[in-house]
């Protein structure tokens, strides 16, 4: 079977997006969306090394703590296991910001600089070096870049007639992207979720369009989506390719 | 081992037949003092 894929963007920043696909199957979509998840690999902290820790947390609690900060990660200079050097030093009184670790690559950096690590009081500091690894999401769920990702079947609405006079115009509730009659995408969050405001005094017939579904897709800051997306792709591919090897062998 | 007096701030060293008690005050809370070592933690 061979499909021309079609996308168009609804939605589009760096770190979040929806877009549609036509052409796909909910086997093939539901594979992207989980390569998404847990197959592109990320940069994450996981071993921590506290030269002094006076706060009032653990030093395990911290650890777990900045195992969730994310790195941006230029994938095309690492490889699976690859570690990269990250330190913080901070006295208090002062509050220590994932903005204040520094990294000894270049390309690799916090992608959100404000996130607290820990307060610290006068006396207190903190200073630790660790090393941030290069894993998948399946390994640990801190490795996950794209961190919601999902898709709904695209729906197409169309106007059957006028509502009848006496008739009640209850709330019509669909979450998601709609396909007009005239082939617009407006996305659900434009008329509230709620179709009566759309076509008001409408009566309406909603349908799943097969093969069309819009995905959400939102990133850590890790990536872009669009890399996301095409490093997912590139994961079934090449796990395409391993199975074909085998089978040949 | 040692502790320092939650009281008298100072440290103390503990042997096993001195009991529980700051020699300089008699404070029986003492503070387990921080290893200077580096400590290693798996983020797992």
């Amino acid at each position: 079977m061979t499909t021309e894929f079609d996308v168009e963007f609804i939605e589009r920043t760096d770190r979040n997006a929806r877009f549609l696909v036509r052409g796909l199957t909910p086997a093939f979509a539901n594979g992207i969306r989980r390569a998404m998840v847990a197959d592109v690999p990320t940069l994450s902290i996981d071993t921590v090394r506290f030269v002094e820790n006076s706060s009032v947390m653990f030093d395990e609690m911290i650890a777990l703590r900045l195992g969730l900060i994310p790195l941006t990660t230029p994938l095309d200079d690492f490889e699976l296991g690859d570690t990269v050097t990250v330190a913080l030093d901070v006295e208090g009184p002062a509050t220590a910001y994932s903005g204040d670790i520094v990294t000894s690559e270049p390309g690799v950096e916090v992608a959100d600089k404000n996130i607290p690590i820990i307060k610290l009081n006068s006396g207190q500091r903190l200073e630790f070096e660790a090393d941030a690894v290069l894993d998948r999401g399946k390994d640990h769920a801190k490795h996950q870049g794209g961190v919601a990702v999902g898709y709904r079947h695209l729906q197409k609405v169309e106007v059957d007639g006028d509502l009848g006079e006496f008739d009640d115009e209850e709330p019509q509730i669909l979450r998601g992207v709609i396909e007009t009659e005239d082939g617009e995408l407006i996305a659900s969050s434009e008329f509230d979720h709620d179709l009566t405001k759309l076509y008001p005094g409408k009566e309406l017939s909603v349908t799943d369009v097969p093969g069309a579904f819009v995905f959400h897709v939102e990133t850590d800051g890790s990536f872009s989506v669009e890399e996301l997306v095409d490093r997912a792709a590139e994961t079934i591919g090449d796990r395409a390719d391993e199975l074909k090897n085998a089978v040949a062998v | 081992m040692s502790y320092k007096c939650s009281r008298c701030k100072r440290d103390v060293e503990l042997d096993e037949y001195g009991g529980v008690r700051c020699p300089y005050c008699g404070h029986r809370v003492l503070l387990k003092e921080r290893a200077r070592d580096i400590k290693e933690v798996d983020v797992r």
